[in-house]
């Protein structure tokens, strides 16, 4: 497999952009190795700019749950882009894709539309603040909310895979606002609590845990979080940005019956565009200007554009059978590679942990094999197949991914093993 | 003009989202009435969902430089479109789009795309802040850079519009790295540089502010900035979110030839996509990660869509006689304007960059948002709705910037002046 203009495009990015990248994971530091650079998508299949055809688990990290170039997002992007991609002013889909995203989740009567998880997470937080009238709150290490400084405290995601849980450049007073607590550890939640009695905003939690590689919540946590927070009048914000739309039609908090006061949304509601939203419960929102005193504004909030292709991506996920289909696919592919990892799936997410496992808490995910899992990602790419050039990450299936394409994945991924030795 | 559409739309908005409106201004609380709903724009025009037709100064606050739906840019965004959107992975365009800018603007040696104004702002900071190893930053009353927690103290644009400069929900301990100074007024940041000698990471300014209306910077007012934060071992990072690629092809820096040490963008570098960008010298973009210990990340940054119109945006700005057209069609129609005021002996100010603009109700002059803060915003208004009657669409604040496009044309001019001048007649005394 070459990468003769991966290379060169990659030595030239590295002049212009730090590391080359414009996210941190996408340089490849932690399996080491030139990243290809992507030429297009179609389907389950990615292409690179020397021509390496994989089968891609990565999905562009998530929003991609119906593959790349998908015929109805692609032509309802057709269609917006004649008319305009942006006024500044209300639009029509902008409605439309408020009722299909309050149509599914409950606990969201009142949303507003924003241009990234980062962006939706740090207004989630900034509301549940206003509304309570407190400063502290509680994150969990290893989850990772977007890069909003008071969450950018013992963070996952690229926090976790390149070493830097903590991000310098983030204020001493802005990090002591910010408690952390282990997740799927409630007694460390409680502590918080009984510290700190109605002080506390909220806890932001990932309902699954995804940005640390997939931990899915034990029995009873996420139960717990909402009885601590009811009890002390603090909100619980779930973040769903990965997990919204992905693990059922009803989210994370569907799965597991538990109704936060504030959700966090993103990746697959914009269909491949840059769309981040937030929402809850009607009196919370009602803070939020131009009603309210907690401000937050965006001039591509809502942009006709990227609302049509959250709207065309919803609709298709409505359809019956949808999520059957991608978790039977991801169960196909998480059965077939077993024993080699330790699988942690919820719904069409998943990640294979190099581990002894179990694995259900940050601790045990930081005891997985890191470079070993570096030397398998390559070993998998050079068979032309694309997961996550990190473990702490999660891997995604898609309807565009076919059992051939599956099949042929286990027995590339059994290759790979042997060759690890 | 009739609006029912809009009305029931902006009804069963109400329901969903806060306001009917995903961004505050929007909604049209500083002018009252309702907000249409646009069903398409192309060049200089917008059209509502009621068929009104509108003559757009807004150009979606700033980004369509080009006018709406832009033959090469709807080409870009569908080519891009039926190869796949987003790849969380490197791609070609994104190198083209960097050297662009890293081109246009000499003070940028390196710089990391992202998704908003927003996040290219609160990024700035941390890098200021990882750099320096100080905490505290240095805004204006009456700027905006969009909503990150530590820069929404005095804030311009919305908050500035609501009452609401300094939002709920930031609390007292971010707040109080901020510090506020007043702009164009040099004093009052030497002030605070007297008061935190050390403690200040940088300084972040809109080099023409935007977010209050159109202020330019006072002679001598950048320089010293530029001044006072080196001889103090602070930043200074121009805000260029609405200035860059605006007011000239290399930004407010090019005009006013002040190097800035970090610069953040947005708005025409994503050619009507959501796309934000920071940059700046070499050695403090080498803090980002994964060279830094800065974290900063984003899933949809760099997206070949985004970036693909991006270029073809800034590939078109650079086209022989775009900013000269720009800047003489801007002077046709504040000039225009000037004159009709003048005649219904309205007190007015017309402040302008280049092809930014603000009509203040305000005999003037207007150099400080004390001075902004005077202008008649009731007053302000009545005539917005008087000119969307007349089919003239400009922004529903007196506190924010007026555009014109390389769609406008000489005839689009002429006719708002009409407008104009008919408003003013229609206006009570």
């Amino acid at each position: 497999m070459q990468l003769t203009k991966s290379e060169a495009l990659f030595a030239e990015a590295q002049r212009l952009m730090p590391g080359g990248v414009n996210s941190p994971v996408r340089s490849f530091r932690a399996v080491t190795g030139t990243p290809p650079f992507i030429a297009s998508g179609s389907g389950s299949r990615v292409v690179d700019v020397d021509g390496n055809e994989y089968i891609d688990y990565l999905g562009s990290w998530g929003p991609l749950v119906l593959g790349h170039a998908h015929p109805s997002v692609v032509a309802a992007l057709m269609r917006a882009a004649e008319n305009g991609t942006s006024f500044g002013a209300p639009v029509e889909q902008e409605v439309e894709l408020a009722r299909l995203i309050t149509g599914a989740l409950p606990s969201i009567e009142s949303l507003r539309l924003v241009n990234s998880g980062t962006e939706a997470c740090m207004s989630a937080i900034r509301l549940a603040r206003a509304f309570t009238g407190r400063d502290k709150i509680i994150k969990f290490a290893g989850n990772y909310h977007g890069h909003a400084d008071g969450l950018l405290v013992r963070a996952g995601s690229g926090g976790l895979t390149h070493g830097i849980p903590t991000s310098a450049g983030v204020p001493e007073s802005y990090a002591s606002e910010t408690l952390v607590a282990d997740f799927n550890d409630l007694d460390s939640v409680e502590q918080l609590f009984n510290s700190y009695p109605n002080a506390i905003a909220g806890i932001i939690v990932e309902p699954v845990a995804g940005n640390m590689g997939v931990v899915g919540p034990t029995p009873g946590f996420l139960e717990g979080l909402r009885r601590v927070t009811a009890h002390d009048g603090a909100m619980l914000i779930f973040d769903e940005v990965i997990t919204g739309f992905r693990v059922g039609a009803g989210g994370a908090q569907g799965l597991y019956g538990i109704m936060p006061d504030i959700t966090t949304l993103g990746k697959i509601i914009g269909g491949g565009l840059p769309v981040g939203c937030y929402g809850g419960r009607r009196e919370i929102m009602e803070r939020v200007a131009p009603l309210g005193d907690m401000y937050q504004a965006g001039t591509l909030s809502g942009n006709p554009l990227a609302v049509s292709a959250g709207v065309a991506t919803l609709t298709e996920l409505r359809k019956p059978g949808v999520y059957e289909q991608i978790d039977r696919l991801a169960t196909r592919l998480t059965d077939g590679v077993g024993a080699a990892f330790r699988i942690n799936r919820v719904g069409s997410m998943f990640t294979g942990f190099f581990n002894p496992g179990p694995v259900e808490s940050l601790a045990e995910v930081e005891q997985s094999d890191a470079t070993k899992y570096g030397r398998y990602f390559h070993a998998l790419l050079e068979r032309g197949v694309y997961i996550a050039p990190s473990q702490f990450e999660a891997g995604f299936v898609s309807t565009a991914h076919t059992e051939a394409d599956i099949d042929a994945t286990i027995e590339r991924v059994r290759e790979a093993l042997a060759e690890l030795g | 003009m009739q609006q029912q559409r809009s009305q029931q739309l902006f009804e069963r908005a109400q329901r969903f989202i806060p306001g009917g409106v995903n961004s505050p201004v929007r909604s049209f609380r500083a002018v009252e009435g309702t907000p249409p709903f646009i069903a398409r724009g192309n060049g200089a025009r917008v059209w509502d969902v009621d068929g009104n037709e509108y003559i757009d100064y807004l150009g979606s606050w700033g980004p369509l430089a080009l006018g709406h739906a832009h033959p090469v840019i709807v080409d870009a965004v569908q080519r891009a479109a039926a190869d796949g959107t987003s790849f969380g992975a490197p791609v070609e365009q994104e190198v083209q789009l960097a050297e662009m800018i890293c081109q246009a603007l000499p003070s940028v040696d390196m710089v990391r795309l992202v998704n908003s104004g927003t996040e290219a702002c609160m990024s700035a900071l941390r890098l200021a802040r990882a750099f320096t190893g100080r905490s505290k930053i240095v805004k204006f009353a009456g700027n905006y850079h969009g909503h990150a927690d530590g820069l929404l103290v005095q804030a311009g644009s919305g908050a500035l519009t609501h009452g609401v400069p300094t939002s709920a929900g930031v609390p007292e301990s971010y707040a109080a790295e901020t510090l506020v100074a007043a702009y164009n007024e040099l004093e009052s940041v030497q002030i605070l540089f007297d008061a935190w000698p050390s403690d200040i990471a940088a300084v972040i300014v809109e080099p023409v502010a935007g977010n209050m209306g159109v202020v330019p910077p006072a002679d001598g007012f950048l320089d010293g900035l530029r001044r006072i934060t080196e001889s103090h071992g602070a930043l200074l990072i121009f805000d260029e979110v609405i200035t860059g690629f605006r007011v000239a092809y290399g930004g407010a820096q090019t005009l006013y030839g002040i190097a800035p040490d970090i610069t953040t963008m947005g708005k025409i570098i994503g050619g009507g996509l959501p796309v934000g960008a920071y940059g700046g010298r070499a050695d403090i973009m080498q803090m980002v990660a994964p060279l830094g210990p800065m974290y900063q990340a984003g899933t949809l940054s760099g997206n070949p869509l985004a970036v693909a119109a991006g270029v073809a945006t800034l590939t078109e700005m650079q086209r022989p006689g775009v900013y000269d057209q720009l800047e003489a069609t801007a002077v046709r129609l504040t000039e225009g304007i000037a004159h009709a005021f003048a005649t219904a002996e309205m007190p007015s100010t017309i402040n302008r960059v280049a092809s930014m603009f603000t009509g203040f109700f305000n005999p003037g002059p207007i150099t400080s948002l004390a001075q902004v803060e005077q202008s008649d915003a009731a007053i302000y208004g009545r005539y917005f709705h008087a000119m969307l009657e007349r089919g003239v669409y400009i922004a529903p604040s007196q506190f924010e910037a007026g555009f014109v496009s390389i769609a406008h044309t000489a005839s689009d001019i002429d006719r708002t002046i009409a407008a104009v001048g008919e408003a003013l007649s229609s206006l009570e005394r």
